[in-house]
């Protein structure tokens, strides 16, 4: 079941990234922020606890 | 003559005019002559540096004929996506933002071609800020692919203009940059050759940031010698880049052997064909084919992990862009492109976390495309699954079925800049409607040379990449 985000929360969350967004363009970005929060979420289902991040650095 | 020397190779051209066969001014004459004629409907050029370029032409022909030792490139004409830095000359990263901004010094590949002989003849379109992969852009109106321009069909992105020009004989060469794609997407739908070194063996200093950890800098040409031949001027250490190697830069055009016996290739159909159209699929299975005969030894290999690059990798560039662009974001957000604006709004809805998962799942990826290299030479795979769709298109139908053609497009070649190994896409066949067919070559980080000596010698096997569009 996925969470649903209100424009309540979505306001918050863009405040605590510095933002202040009207509530017509929140409104807007929310059913795409809700398809990019469910696929985030995919990123939770795997076994990652074993292995350390990585950035693309090779010492060479 | 003059359509010749449009459509000549570099290596060809850097050799006559060494030769004082061409004059360097004919050359770029060539050249803005095409541009004046063709670009105000291709759209492939933001700036046109004519008088700079001719000038430049007339010292590299003097500097012949005094007899001063020349660089690798004199006299040959390059032009560069615009977000490139050019001392005195506009860089606007195809955005409003940045109309006006004119750079103080150029960007290090930019010097390093300019040491070599090359002349810039100006600085080509692109999606704004490199964020998209379509070639759309809001300001400038989208480049048209010349393969289809009365169709408005889409570029690829975001290096739209590089892929335009070269294929439209605007530009023997440019320069691109590639952090989901971005060279070999409009390479694949353009019918050219682009290359993404891998990450850390050229320099992206003075080139605007997408995604630092995914962003690589390359050439796009119409031959796979060309790629070598500027490769080897581009890369090296750089320390005003971090993450550049202090690995010696090898002869890339020496080890085109034009031999691919015993080369292991390994051929990626779980994801990457699977996902291709009938046609896309079967041109790539052709020229696996085509290499298997020349003596390579093909076998089929799956990358199971690529599957989550499309949501990890959207963690670290929607994360990694916003953190570049927050200060315009706040203080300019209307003079962004409104889809620009929106995908870079999504980056504020990332968590660190997720960002952390990312950066594991880039882990994976990495060791999982070590481990098949680790027993193959290179991996080959469709560029695009599709060719170039329409500009207003924005669904499509893939071999797995429906898609966004945004995904469809970096679906296959963003899991190459997240573990940053080098990508060579070249031209592999036309489909039934005369669109270009890409194909891309995968190998060790640093291994440039095997994977240029790989789709080198399939040019020598097939004609795709001498193809022209035909151009009103």
């Amino acid at each position: 079941m996925d969470a649903v985000f209100d424009l309540a929360t979505l306001r918050g969350a863009a405040r605590v990234a510095g933002f202040t967004w009207t509530d017509e363009e929140l409104e807007a970005l929310r059913p795409v922020i809700q398809a990019s929060l469910r696929l985030l979420a995919t990123l939770d289902t795997l076994p990652l606890d074993a292995v350390e991040p990585t950035t693309q650095y090779r010492i060479l | 003559m003059s359509a010749d020397l449009a459509f000549a190779p570099v290596a060809d051209l850097a050799r006559m005019i060494a030769r004082k066969e061409v004059s360097p001014v004919e050359v770029v004459r060539v050249h803005l002559e095409r541009i004046a004629a063709l670009d105000a409907t291709l759209r492939a050029y933001i700036t046109v540096c004519d008088e700079a370029a001719l000038a430049a032409a007339r010292g590299a022909e003097s500097a012949l004929a005094a007899g001063r030792p020349v660089g690798a490139l004199h006299g040959v004409p390059v032009a560069l996506k615009d977000l490139y830095d050019t001392a005195g000359v506009r860089t606007t990263g195809g955005s409003k933002i940045l109309a006006d901004r004119v750079p103080e010094a150029d960007a290090t590949v930019v010097r390093r071609l300019k040491e070599a002989g090359a002349i810039v003849l100006g600085k080509l379109h692109m999606v704004e800020f490199a964020y998209g992969p379509e070639g759309l852009n809001a300001h400038h109106g989208a480049p048209r692919n010349p393969w289809d321009a009365a169709a408005a069909r889409m570029p690829g992105g975001s290096s739209s203009g590089s892929g335009v020009a070269v294929a439209a004989g605007l530009a023997p060469a440019a320069l691109g940059s590639d952090t989901g794609g971005s060279i070999r997407i409009p390479a694949s739908l353009c019918g050219i050759t682009g290359l993404k070194p891998t990450y850390g063996r050229v320099s992206r200093a003075g080139v605007l940031p997408l995604a630092w950890s995914m962003d690589h800098v390359g050439p796009m040409t119409r031959t796979v010698a060309d790629s070598a031949l500027l490769l080897r001027v581009m890369a090296g250490y750089d320390p005003a880049d971090a993450s550049t190697s202090v690995l010696p830069v090898p002869d890339y055009l020496a080890a085109l052997s034009g031999d691919v016996k015993g080369l292991r290739v390994g051929l990626l159909r779980s994801f990457f064909l699977e996902s291709a159209t009938p046609e896309v699929r079967a041109a790539v299975e052709t020229a696996a084919k085509a290499l298997e005969k020349a003596g390579a030894i093909l076998d089929e290999v799956a990358l199971p992990a690529v599957a989550h690059v499309g949501a990890a990798s959207y963690a670290v560039v929607a994360s990694e862009a916003l953190a570049y662009h927050t200060g315009w974001l706040k203080s300019r957000p209307t003079d962004y492109d409104p889809e620009v604006r929106k995908r870079l709004q999504l980056g504020a809805f990332i968590t660190g976390a997720h960002y952390v998962r990312g950066q594991q799942v880039r882990a994976l990826v990495r060791n999982e495309v070590d481990a098949a290299l680790a027993r193959r030479d290179v991996l080959l795979a469709p560029t695009t699954p599709l060719t170039a769709p329409r500009l207003d298109e924005r669904q499509t139908t893939l071999g797995d079925g429906p898609s966004e053609v945004r995904g469809a497009l970096i679906r296959l070649t963003r899991p190459f800049n997240f573990s940053g190994h080098p990508a060579c896409a070249v031209p592999c066949g036309f489909s039934t409607g005369g669109l270009p067919i890409g194909m891309q070559l995968v190998g060790r980080p640093f291994d440039e040379a095997t994977v240029l000596r790989a789709a080198d010698a399939y040019q020598r096997l097939t004609d795709w990449h001498t193809r022209r569009p035909v151009l009103a």
